[in-house]
């Protein structure tokens, strides 16, 4: 019964610095709490004060995160949490994801005749969720924070009750969802048995003295708890949930599914496999089991990614398979960043490019689609140019950001994560995810061939571009072709955002 | 009479794996979400067992949270489990297929 006694009351108070590091996460829950509050306020319509409040909720914890950059890291709460550089620069993330899909949710709910202050407060728990998750040192923190962002989500999946494919997909995602779950939670349970500690130092200084303590259990527990990060970000063979969720979720949740979620789930991937030593000081048997499963695990997304997206005519559904095989890619930055001298950057540094083209693919096809998602087969595009020549270009931009194509940031992302790779020896991986990368070009192109070289068909509707959604979109594409092009400033903040760990 | 730890380890990844095997092969929604019940509450009892075994209170801290989490989880899987039931009047999973394998 040690636990208790080693409790001293120093420890439950909080410091200076560590109330300053704390800040974005305070700002988002008195930005939660007030948002409820003035959701249940009947004088007046909820909707812009609720959404509002969020909006600055987000923004005041970006500037916050912003300015906690540079900062030296800080243990918080009994070890059980970090602020550092790396923490925060996923709080941007994170939290920029929260804030675009807000502005851009804002009017698709007033369409879709879904206005319920709800959907607000249900984004800003899972970006809470997300922060929480990637700044965790701690295996049952990761657990709640995991499980407050999902639970979440299962929500803004099914938001659409009236829709049956809403319902569906909400239904399947929660099932699999949490059966993932507790299998992570099994996996955490046995570690727990096998060392005595959930906190990820523990646990490594527990390996360290006494290697006999890698024993089958804590193996196993280690590849269930893989296994349920492998679930999150949807690799093959864990990857059957998301086309269908991807389809039956309202656009701006499959958007913020496919940055924040995705983008939570690899950050907290990285620093634990950082954390756990692996690559140094891991024992070899458990180096080796893991490196494996990866490995065959990262083909066969990247191989699912590429060749089976090749048959989807609706959007929504290739871009799932798009981002299953992106999901693949961001796993050899995984495997090759314990080896290579560039570290875990190339990775990080693809996730933030992916995020921005992917939100900003999402936020083209929101203005595109019409009523109940519908219009958003590939053939709806045919003509496109002709049209809308701006949401054209800039959907171009994105998908060729996507595909890997120079001048975008996505073909700096791809070299970089492919050079890191060949450092750390993995030839055959890195010719099958060329391969690939090659492969699904073919269906990228696709959406290109549609959009510039159809007639289109039958009545065009004409589309009113809001002023924020265009100011938005015109942001991105600027920054997904300077990143393509000047991609130092970013590499270095994810260089220094690694070295942080 | 003293239980040994190992029974009790080997009970619990009993139920968890009969919870596992329950969400897969399972075709009424409600039997799903109580298969997960029952894999949370096997690592439940995991952890108490590991506690109880290493002199720690970390783990029967651990399950305090787990209980609230798996409480959040079933009240929002029970909210789903109405919303689709409004739309397809059934909870039987062979006939939610309107989204394309």
């Amino acid at each position: 019964m040690s636990t208790l006694t080693t409790i001293r009351p120093e420890l439950l108070r909080l410091s200076q610095d560590q109330v300053g590091v704390l800040t974005p996460y305070f700002l988002i829950l008195s930005g939660i709490i007030l948002a409820i509050l003035a959701s249940v306020l009947k004088i007046f319509s909820p909707k812009w004060p609720v959404f509002i409040l969020v909006i600055a909720a987000c923004g005041a914890g970006v500037s916050e995160s912003f300015r906690l950059l540079d900062q030296s890291p800080v243990l918080l709460f009994n070890g059980m949490m970090i602020s550092d550089t790396y923490s925060n620069f996923f709080n941007i993330l994170f939290l920029l994801a929260a804030l675009f899909t807000s502005i851009i949710s804002f009017r698709y709910l007033d369409r879709e005749k879904l206005q319920h202050p709800e959907y607000f407060i249900l984004l800003l728990f899972s970006a809470l969720g997300m922060m929480l998750m990637a700044s965790s040192l701690d295996l049952i923190v990761i657990f709640i924070a995991l499980e407050l962002m999902s639970i979440a989500v299962y929500v803004l999946v099914g938001f659409r009750r009236a829709d049956r494919r809403s319902n569906e997909a909400a239904m399947k995602y929660f099932i699999l969802g949490s059966a993932a779950s507790a299998i992570l939670l099994y996996g955490v349970a046995l570690i727990y048995g096998a060392t005595g500690h959930t906190q990820l130092k523990m646990i490594f200084t527990v390996m360290q003295i006494h290697p006999e303590s890698t024993s089958p259990v804590f193996m196993l527990g280690a590849i269930l708890v893989l296994i349920g990060f492998l679930f999150k970000v949807s690799c093959v063979p864990f990857h059957m949930w998301m086309p269908d969720v991807y389809e039956g979720a309202p656009i701006p949740v499959t958007g913020f599914m496919a940055t924040g979620l995705k983008a939570a789930a690899f950050a907290t991937l990285v620093r634990v496999f950082i954390t756990m030593g692996y690559g140094r000081g891991l024992s070899e048997i458990l180096q080796h089991r893991v490196h494996d499963l990866l490995w065959v695990s990262a083909v066969l997304t990247m191989g699912v990614g590429s060749f089976v997206g090749l048959t989807q005519t609706n959007l929504k559904r290739l871009l799932a398979y798009s981002s299953i095989g992106h999901s693949g890619y961001l796993l050899i930055g995984v495997i090759a960043g314990s080896k290579s001298d560039l570290s875990f950057a190339p990775g990080v540094f693809y996730l933030s490019i992916y995020a921005v083209m992917n939100l900003g693919v999402f936020i083209v096809l929101g203005l595109l689609s019409s009523r109940d998602d519908s219009g958003l087969n590939i053939h709806d595009l045919a003509g496109l140019s002709r049209r809308h020549p701006w949401i054209a270009f800039s959907l171009a931009v994105f998908i060729l950001a996507m595909a890997g194509i120079p001048p975008t940031s996505g073909f700096v992302a791809k070299y970089l994560l492919f050079y890191s790779a060949i450092q750390a020896d993995e030839i055959i991986l890195t010719i099958i995810a060329v391969l690939c990368s090659a492969v699904s070009v073919y269906y990228y192109l696709r959406i290109l061939v549609y959009m510039y070289m159809m007639e289109p068909m039958g009545s065009p509707r004409l589309l009113r571009v809001p002023l924020w959604t265009g100011f938005t979109v015109a942001a991105m594409v600027v920054f997904t072709i300077h990143m393509g092009i000047l991609p130092a400033g970013l590499v270095d903040l994810a260089r220094k955002a690694i070295t942080s760990l | 009479m003293k239980v040994e730890p190992w029974v009790v380890l080997s009970f619990c990844s009993v139920i968890f794996f009969i919870g596992l095997i329950g969400v897969l092969i399972r075709r009424n929604i409600l039997i799903i979400l109580m298969s997960i019940e029952l894999m949370l509450n096997a690592v439940n009892l995991t952890f108490v067992t590991f506690s109880k075994q290493l002199q720690d209170l970390g783990g029967q801290m651990s399950v305090f949270f787990i209980m609230t989490v798996a409480a959040a989880e079933s009240a929002v899987g029970l909210g789903l489990v109405i919303a689709l039931f409004r739309t397809l009047r059934s909870v039987d999973t062979d006939d939610i297929r309107f989204l394309r394998e």
